[in-house]
């Protein structure tokens, strides 16, 4: 499983300077791309890592996380898990200063850690991307059909975690 | 969101400033400075990423996606409008690559392209959301970086879970929304 990277990336190295790309050129101007858009998610990572900072001193996030666990826990979601699982139909970068917290603060290898993970990398964000393609004209319909199956896939993506 | 942020900021200082208000600052710093870590780290992770993808992209690996779905998505979205089929192509195999950016501005203009297809309009919304994505870099370099050592072990449950999650909302879709 670990070699699988190196792998397909050393086939898409080789592939791509078969068909004549300038691999270095185009790396590095890939990899410039890099700067502005960390620029660009910046001021919503540190807005949203400053209100978990203050919403987690204010003991409101232990006390929360107590009297959900039940609830949570028999749908399989840690408690933990459960404001990444609120934040992210709405902020992809919000949700992703979420998952960078859990991680340290419970490690990556921890059951939460890969929850918060998987959960990350499943589904979208539902009422951003509403509001680019519908421009206005909002649509109830897809988009709880969307939030129905984001939910699903949250829950199976935790199971998952604990089986595999 | 901005409703979020100050129902729970103004809710939060005030428990703050219940217990301890000598901690209020302190934890908007704390948190600023756990911001700041993680932007270095996805810093890291970006450029690596956006390198390869974009010999990816000037090696033609999206075109060539793109016209292998073609058939795919004129049967899943019901429309013979070439143009914007062309688009979502586009947009769906950016997303299973992992390329965001390139993603949007392509979906964007599949729906105006869509302008009077409701059907198709709402079964491509509820596609895109589900987020299916081959490999996701970020997620697994983030967690590379945070010291994992089975960083691809979130690979399987979290294809898995988007791949129902499409399912899921393809048939939602059929069932609820008229053709």
């Amino acid at each position: 499983m670990n070699a699988l990277l190196p792998f397909l990336v050393v086939i898409l190295l080789l592939a791509a300077s078969f068909r004549k790309v300038r691999v270095y050129d185009s790396f590095a101007k890939g990899a410039g791309g890099a700067l502005p858009l960390v620029g660009k998610l910046f001021p919503y990572i540190a807005a949203v890592l400053v209100l978990a900072g203050l919403f987690e001193a204010s003991g409101l996030s232990s006390a929360l996380c107590k009297a959900l666990e039940p609830l949570f826990s028999a749908l399989g979601i840690p408690a933990p898990v459960l404001p990444l699982v609120l934040v992210k139909p709405f902020s992809g970068s919000g949700s992703l200063a979420l998952v960078g917290q859990l991680c340290s603060q419970y490690g990556a290898d921890s059951y939460i850690g890969r929850c918060a993970c998987a959960v990350y990398a499943t589904g979208e964000t539902v009422f951003y991307l509403s509001a680019l393609y519908f421009a206005g004209g909002g649509r109830a319909r897809p988009v709880v059909i969307a939030l129905v199956s984001n939910l699903a896939a949250a829950l199976l993506a935790c199971l998952l975690c604990r089986i595999l | 969101m901005n409703v979020l942020f100050v129902c729970i900021f103004a809710i939060s200082s005030a428990l703050v400033v219940l217990r301890d208000a000598s901690a209020f600052l302190p934890a908007l710093l704390e948190g600023a400075g756990n911001a700041v870590t993680l932007c270095l780290s996805l810093l890291a992770v970006y450029a690596v990423w956006m390198g390869f993808l974009q010999v990816a992209q000037d090696a033609g690996v999206l075109r060539g996606m793109s016209r292998a779905m073609l058939p795919l998505t004129r049967r899943l979205f019901h429309t013979q409008n070439t143009q914007a089929l062309e688009q979502i192509s586009v947009n769906l195999a950016a997303n299973l690559c992992g390329m965001g950016g390139a993603a949007t501005g392509a979906g964007i203009s599949a729906m105006r392209l869509l302008d009077r297809e409701r059907y198709s309009q709402e079964m491509f919304f509820v596609v895109n959301c589900a987020g299916l994505q081959f490999f996701p870099s970020t997620i697994i370099s983030l967690r590379a970086q945070a010291g994992s050592l089975r960083p691809l072990s979130v690979l399987l449950p979290a294809l898995l879970a988007s791949l129902f999650s499409l399912a899921l909302g393809i048939l939602l879709v059929r069932l609820f929304c008229r053709r």
